[in-house]
């Protein structure tokens, strides 16, 4: 088992008590989730074993230890989190939340042992579907929400919702995965992880350091994966919707109302709508509220389990939001009244002319304003459409690159084990080269199965996550930490970006796929791989990829130039010459860090 | 009489004669002049940038980014590129942003009057007509948040990258006026550090 795509892994056949391992189901930078067999009751499960690739090493005898010795302190840290985890999981027994069978330690580590679910992550399913009519969305959430009211009685927040931490069986009922952060939301102000799924995690999430976040928090998340469901796509950052809000009192997101009307019912995209306020005050405050929301007879009389709505209706268009089409006629309306005041204020003598003067200037400043608010929402129009198409190309690239990689991978599985449509169980699974922070947009394949490393991550102040993954436009789950953290773990603070959507408006391809590097040669860069950080200079630099930027590529080079390589003195001179003085020596000064940074 | 129009026949005289010289101007003139205009403006921000452009916090290096993070979105910059791991962040936003129209118009007029001296002796009487033209200009905002023995370095730079070529035909400059520089880094710096309170990360 311990084939090259999982070199950490231990081999096929491996007994750990009574169980006996089968098969790799999927790695991140917390550890690596197997398929295995439970000898006693002769049954399938999963069980993830803690192995914080950053600071821990497998060792020939199967034991993992720390890389060093002051990573021990860390590792041991993120080893305790890893059992309270499992422990915290272990408490609540609900048909929709993922069961934890178990948990030991062995090999100097810990492993938890799940139930083994089969059926399809939430997130590819979209991926798959793109949408989702009202009634098999209401099938997936209402059980989900039964499932998290349970979590939430027992003072617990998930803090972590969204797509990719959705399991749906093969009878089409959901399971919530991954509680890796969940915390108590009561008595643990001083939160030490601040978890960021860009377009699922509320304002709250990224700013406070715990107390405004409750049930609220998990109930954003609930919305925005509504929001996926209905539209194609993930709801803005919350960071983005917090520049045009806290910048401008003016909303940037395109309602749920807006997106989903005609196609799914009033009373639905009201309560997506809620749910997804920025302000976690105007959000209902408990899930009870929120399902009777969701589930009140609306204007029409249709109630949840009998929605009024087309189920195969294919999403509208972001820009069919966008009242443009009112713009001519206001243009022509305020044009009729200038003209008019114009030809007044000719027909009029003295002081009756001055007044009309003042109106004409009036009129023709109302004209102005208009236009300016016409040419806004023009521009949010476009935007939406072009993030809706950058959004998807997107997703049309990783699904090309994820379906070129799993016609290579098939040798690396051991020909005995047998294939599952699509085997899940903490969550879906992610091969090593594509840790979780790129895949909130492009969610694994539905043939991929369960990942470890999120549950893991129960406290990743002690457990650094995977090794630097190209984020970028397309959000993954990050955390940033807000206590405690050691420096190591900063590594975690990975926040994807925000669409930039004037950027968009140049050149939306750059603007949103910032990380199309390949995970690997970024790992390797930061770990210290010359050829990789000229690799990742040559992107850089010539736009492959990622979006253009002169600066990462003279750091890059700057790096594998330190690290020996010879034709990255050259290049780094030549991208010298298109830095500021300044912006070299800021350069430099990354570079020395990432220098005297532990391999 | 509108009083508009004098006003307008002012505006449109002006851009015309803004354009016959522009017109009069040889392109290796306008290029002098703005070779001349930058490289002043450049000394200018290197001696801002050495005040102004770095500061140490005693805050975590992640809460260092993620406060810069916060306080550049806040002020209407939108993220290019960013490196957590790495500690770089990469912004723009059209011309003035991060600056608002009041600041931009403290900038001009701090700031015009310099770049017509500097120009003056490249083009002569058309530097009259130079005007700050932000259409199609990108302010590009380059942060990096490293480990120091105080706790975090943050440091900022500043560039204009022109996106679209200005009404006159001039050609841009990539060093931001001095007063705007000195302006938006101040800009910055108070969000950054009202990002920090509220985190409670600083007093």
């Amino acid at each position: 088992m311990a084939e090259s795509s999982y070199p950490d892994a231990l081999p096929a056949q491996y007994r750990l008590h009574w169980y006996v391992l089968e098969r790799v189901l999927g790695q991140g930078g917390f550890g690596i989730t197997y398929l295995a067999r439970d000898t006693n009751l002769d049954q399938p499960v999963a069980i993830k074993e803690y192995l914080p690739v950053d600071v821990a090493t497998r060792r020939a005898d199967a034991t993992v230890r720390a890389r060093s010795d002051e990573q021990n302190e860390r590792y041991r840290w993120g080893l305790e989190r890893f059992i309270r985890e499992a422990r915290t999981l272990a408490r609540f027994d609900h048909p929709n939340i993922v069961r934890v069978l178990s948990v030991f330690e062995h090999n100097n580590t810990a492993y938890m042992v799940m139930r083994f679910e089969e059926g399809e992550n939430f997130a590819a399913l979209l991926e798959r579907r793109r949408t989702l009519p009202e009634a098999e969305l209401m099938r997936v959430l209402l059980p989900v929400i039964d499932g998290l009211a349970l979590v939430h009685d027992a003072n617990f927040i998930h803090r972590d919702i969204k797509p990719d931490n959705i399991h749906v069986r093969d009878d089409g009922s959901p399971v919530l995965l991954d509680f890796g952060s969940a915390r108590l939301a009561l008595g643990q102000a001083r939160t030490v992880t601040i978890l960021i799924a860009p377009g699922y995690a509320p304002f709250e999430q990224y700013y406070s350091s715990g107390e405004n976040q409750g049930p609220w928090t998990d109930i954003y998340g609930l919305g925005a994966t509504c929001y996926r469901a209905i539209s194609g796509i993930a709801p803005m950052d919350a960071i983005a919707r917090s520049k045009g809000i806290l910048g401008s009192t003016r909303e940037i997101l395109v309602p749920a109302s807006a997106i989903g009307k005609g196609r799914y019912s009033d009373r639905l995209l009201a309560a997506i709508d809620h749910a997804l306020e920025f302000s976690e005050k105007d959000r209902p405050q408990s899930l009870a509220d929120w399902r009777r929301e969701l589930t009140a007879p609306d204007a029409a009389g249709s109630a949840a389990g009998a929605p009024t709505v087309r189920s195969d209706a294919a999403p509208a268009p972001a820009a069919a939001v966008s009242p443009s089409a009112r713009g001519p006629i206001i243009g022509a309306v305020i044009g009729a009244i200038v003209a008019v005041v114009a030809v007044v204020i000719y027909l009029q003598p003295g002081a009756e002319r001055d007044k009309l003067a003042q109106a004409l200037q009036q009129s023709q400043e109302e004209r102005q304003r208009l236009q300016a608010q016409q040419e806004e929402l023009a521009r949010r129009e476009a935007e939406a459409t072009k993030l809706l198409e950058a959004r998807e190309r997107q997703q049309r690239e990783e699904q090309a690159r994820r379906e070129a990689e799993a016609k290579s991978a098939p040798s690396a599985e051991p020909p005995a084990q047998p294939k599952k449509p699509s085997p899940v169980v903490a969550r879906e699974a992610k091969p090593k080269s594509e840790p979780p922070r790129a895949r909130v947009q492009s969610p694994p394949a539905p043939s991929k199965p369960a990942a470890p490393e999120r549950a893991a991550a129960f406290e990743p102040t002690a457990i650094p996550p995977p090794l630097p993954v190209p984020a970028a436009a397309s959000p993954g789950t990050q955390k940033v930490e807000s206590e405690t953290l050691p420096a190591q773990a900063e590594a975690s603070a990975r926040k994807a970006e925000n669409l930039p959507s004037e950027a968009a408006k140049t050149k939306p391809a750059e603007a949103v796929s910032t990380a199309k590097v390949a995970p690997d040669d970024r790992t390797r860069a930061l770990q210290g791989d010359a050829s990789a950080q000229y690799r990742l200079g040559e992107n850089y630099e010539t736009g492959r990829g990622v979006t253009q930027n002169y600066f990462q590529a003279y750091y890059w080079y700057s790096a594998a130039a330190r690290g020996g390589n010879a034709a990255a003195k050259s290049k780094k001179d030549q991208m010298a010459a298109r830095l500021q003085p300044a912006e070299i020596q800021q350069a430099d000064k990354l570079v020395e860090r990432l220098a005297r940074s532990p391999k | 009489m509108n009083p508009r129009r004098p006003r307008c026949h002012q505006a449109w005289v002006a851009l015309v004669l803004a354009l016959l010289a522009a017109g009069c101007v040889t392109q290796e003139e306008k290029r002098d002049a703005t070779l001349a205009v930058n490289l002043a403006f450049q000394t200018e921000y290197e001696q801002i940038l050495a005040e102004k452009g770095v500061r140490t916090y005693k805050v975590k290096r992640t809460e260092a980014f993620v406060a810069l993070h916060a306080a550049l979105s806040r002020l209407g910059m939108r993220i290019e590129s960013q490196e957590p791991e790495v500690g770089y962040i990469n912004v723009f936003a059209p011309a003035p942003t991060p600056l608002n129209a009041r600041e931009w118009r403290q900038v001009a007029e701090a700031d015009l009057p310099k770049i017509r001296a500097l120009a003056r002796p490249h083009i002569g009487w058309a530097a009259e007509f130079i005007n700050f033209e932000p259409q199609g200009l990108l302010v590009v905002i380059n942060g990096t948040t490293l480990d120091s023995p105080g706790g975090s370095e943050i440091s900022l730079t500043m560039r204009l990258r022109e996106v679209a070529p200005p009404p006159s035909g001039m050609p841009r400059r990539e060093y931001p006026p001095p007063t705007g520089v000195r302006l938006g880094l101040d800009k910055i710096w108070a969000q950054f550090e009202q990002e920090l309170r509220s985190a409670g990360k600083l007093p």
